[in-house]
């Protein structure tokens, strides 16, 4: 037992001297979280400065995330003064709350963050924007107020542009369709779904049958074959992601139904996204929800180089794309 | 002292070496801001020792179940159990303690089942606690509806009581956050109970030899339900800490601390086939990967060679694991 007394203190002992040597370098006390008032406006440096951004990714397990990242890399690369310090939170609320906080004590000159979830990142957005640093808030957002702009586009607008795209295009007649829903209980799943409904409502479309297929491309599969096998007459399949959407074909084609209009939403400007499943024909459309990578970085350049204010929201446009211009904006989006 | 000798402590305290090497290469490898490193910033530092708070407690547990030959693939969902728990009980009415109270239950009676259903039905732990890893998350969600639990402070209905609003705000004193103050005394606890009582020397006895401490007259499936409860018990203060520290309960918190615990403890040298190992070599153990994760990222390190070079440590550890029995 001398053994483990002996390794205890041994910690004990490294634990006391670290946290001395931080005693030494203790300089500033942890400001107060959450501030309702503006906060201390940092003195802009403008062109002449360098400057370090933090941006926090909830995770890179999903492709859109992934391109959200690539969109910042890519638009900072074009801006000689930005360095840009990347963090993947892996889905884990707690570990981006512990990023974010690292990248404080970097003194980054803004925050760039895509939450895990709202409510648990809501503190330490407050903490950097009291400290007087921009936070830029993509995709998803937080509680309050505490941040300098929201870049975002409209789950429910999508919804319902891919709701009238079955009522004009697909089924100008009306019809029976059925629906792949994302991750129950996650915002965008509701907002894409009551959007959808909101678009067919009024034109003789009728949902016959809804599954939760997780905007994952094999529960997409499944989910799509038990669909098809339940609801025989079902004339086309809306998918709340074009991963989603893809399994759908699959299963389409299991089921003999190869003709089955399906549609998704993301349309990722990336060889194995939505818009080249479209250009295949594998995908009657999808619609373009912008990761909003590089309308962030030009929102910092206005807020860091140009010493000027952007609006606290910045709804991002999103569109339809159909086999007739998928070529044209693949293009179109890959051009920096 | 042989050389013999002096090898044997450095394996025994190979986690607490690996530590100070982790440690002086961040100081080499810190990046520096107005001639100071940042990090040795006192708020990095102890950024540092939150952020491994939370698995650290669970890593306490795990560390007991692993002595006695075990192994408890249920805590990260526990931890997800006891967020939404804490979140939904002190957001409808009820205090502080009780609130607190039945969760911490919840996490004993979870662990008690699960050591029942392992010691005295013989049932393997990793089965029994694969399938309680299914349950707890089932039960999470349930009692969620599937969403996270906001929570919010004050007297009004709906609020929870405002004290439980610490664990989020961090520190105390202006710099020591209170969830790495829970963490540190309860690893001193364990540390002290593993040090000399008839408990202690039972977990050893048991994950060394288990049928000669039968016969040696140790109370085998008793101490086994025990460090299965306290396991679970440990996991509902990391879920409670947790939902304090984001003032949120989310049911799918928690997915992977399971694995990281266990990182934590064979880094520190316990060894998964039990018996060997101590809790204040799983504490080097988490604080080294903390640590790591910090300086990786501080470098802007990709995240992905970052769970690369966690791995290489895990694998580095058990490999000077191996090496020990030839030498000392």
């Amino acid at each position: 037992m001398s053994a483990t007394t002996r390794h205890g203190a041994a910690v004990a002992g490294l634990v006391l001297v670290s946290a001395l040597a931080a005693c030494g370098t203790t300089h500033e006390n942890a400001p107060g979280a959450a501030s309702a008032g503006a906060p201390p406006a940092r003195a802009c440096q403008g062109t002449g400065g360098k400057y370090t951004i933090g941006m926090s990714q909830a995770n890179l397990s999903e492709p859109y995330r992934v391109r959200m990242d690539d969109d910042i890399r890519r638009a900072a690369a074009g801006v000689g003064q930005f360095t840009v310090h990347f963090a993947d939170a892996a889905q884990d609320n707690a570990k981006q709350v512990e990023q974010v906080n690292t990248f404080l004590t970097q003194n980054i000159d803004l925050l760039i963050i895509s939450p895990n979830e709202a409510t648990p990142l809501t503190a330490v957005v407050h903490k950097a924007y009291a400290q007087g640093i921009p936070v830029l808030v993509l995709d998803r957002k937080v509680d309050g107020e505490g941040y300098t702009s929201f870049i975002g586009a409209d789950n429910v607008d999508i919804g319902r542009q891919a709701g009238r795209f079955f009522a004009d295009t697909l089924l100008p007649h009306g019809g029976k369709v059925v629906e792949l829903r994302g991750l129950a209980g996650s915002t965008p799943a509701k907002e894409r779904s009551a959007g959808f409904d909101q678009g067919i409502a009024g034109h003789g479309i009728t949902v016959a049958g809804t599954a939760d297929a997780d905007w994952l491309r094999d529960k997409g599969q499944q989910q799509a074959d038990a669909l098809l096998k339940a609801h025989p007459d079902a004339q086309a399949l809306f998918s709340a992601n074009d991963p989603m959407a893809e399994g759908a074909r699959i299963a389409a084609q299991n089921a003999g139904r190869a003709d089955l209009p399906i549609t998704g939403i993301d349309g990722l400007p990336v060889p194995e996204g939505g818009i080249k499943a479209v250009e295949a024909g594998r995908l009657s459309a999808t619609f373009v929800y912008p990761t909003g990578g590089a309308e962030a970085i030009a929102a910092a350049k206005k807020l860091l180089l140009d010493c000027r204010q952007v609006p606290k929201q910045q709804t991002l446009p999103t569109r339809l794309v159909t086999r007739a211009d998928a070529a044209q904006v693949y293009t179109d989006l890959n051009r920096s | 002292m042989t050389a013999r000798g002096v090898l044997a402590v450095v394996f025994r305290l190979q986690s607490v070496f690996g530590l100070v090497i982790v440690f002086a290469a961040a100081i080499v490898f810190s990046p520096r801001r107005g001639g100071d490193l940042v990090f040795l910033d006192s708020q990095n530092l102890f950024n540092v020792v939150r952020a491994i708070s939370e698995i650290g407690i669970i890593a306490v547990g795990m560390t007991l179940v692993i002595l006695v030959g075990g192994i408890d693939l249920s805590v990260g969902s526990v931890v997800g159990l006891a967020s939404v728990g804490a979140a939904e009980l002190l957001t409808s009415g009820w205090g502080l303690v009780p609130g607190v109270l039945t969760i911490l239950a919840v996490g004993l009676v979870f662990g008690v089942v699960q050591g029942i259903a392992s010691a005295r039905f013989r049932i393997q732990a990793f089965i029994v606690t694969l399938a309680g890893m299914q349950i707890a998350r089932g039960l999470a969600r349930m009692w969620s509806g599937g969403e996270g639990v906001s929570i919010t402070y004050g007297d009004g209905p709906g609020q929870a009581p405002v004290p439980f609003s610490l664990l989020g705000e961090r520190t105390f004193g202006g710099v020591v956050p209170i969830p790495a103050l829970i963490f540190a005394a309860i690893a001193a606890l364990a540390v002290l109970l593993l040090r000399s009582s008839a408990f202690a020397r039972h977990v050893y006895a048991i994950g060394g030899n288990e049928k000669a401490a039968v016969l040696s007259g140790v109370p085998v499936t008793r101490v086994k339900i025990l460090v299965f409860g306290l396991c679970g018990l440990l996991a509902a203060v990391a879920g409670i800490v947790h939902a304090g520290q984001l003032n949120f309960g989310g049911p799918n918190d928690g997915t992977g601390y399971e694995l990281n615990a266990i990182a934590a403890v064979v880094i520190g040298g316990t060894s998964l086939t039990g018996g060997r190992g101590s809790v204040s070599g799983t504490v080097a153990g988490a604080l080294l990967v903390g640590v790591l994760d910090n300086i990786l990222q501080l470098n802007d390190i990709d995240s992905n060679v970052q769970l690369i070079v966690v791995g290489v440590v895990i694998v580095l550890a058990a490999g000077v694991q191996r090496l020990r029995p030839a030498i000392a």
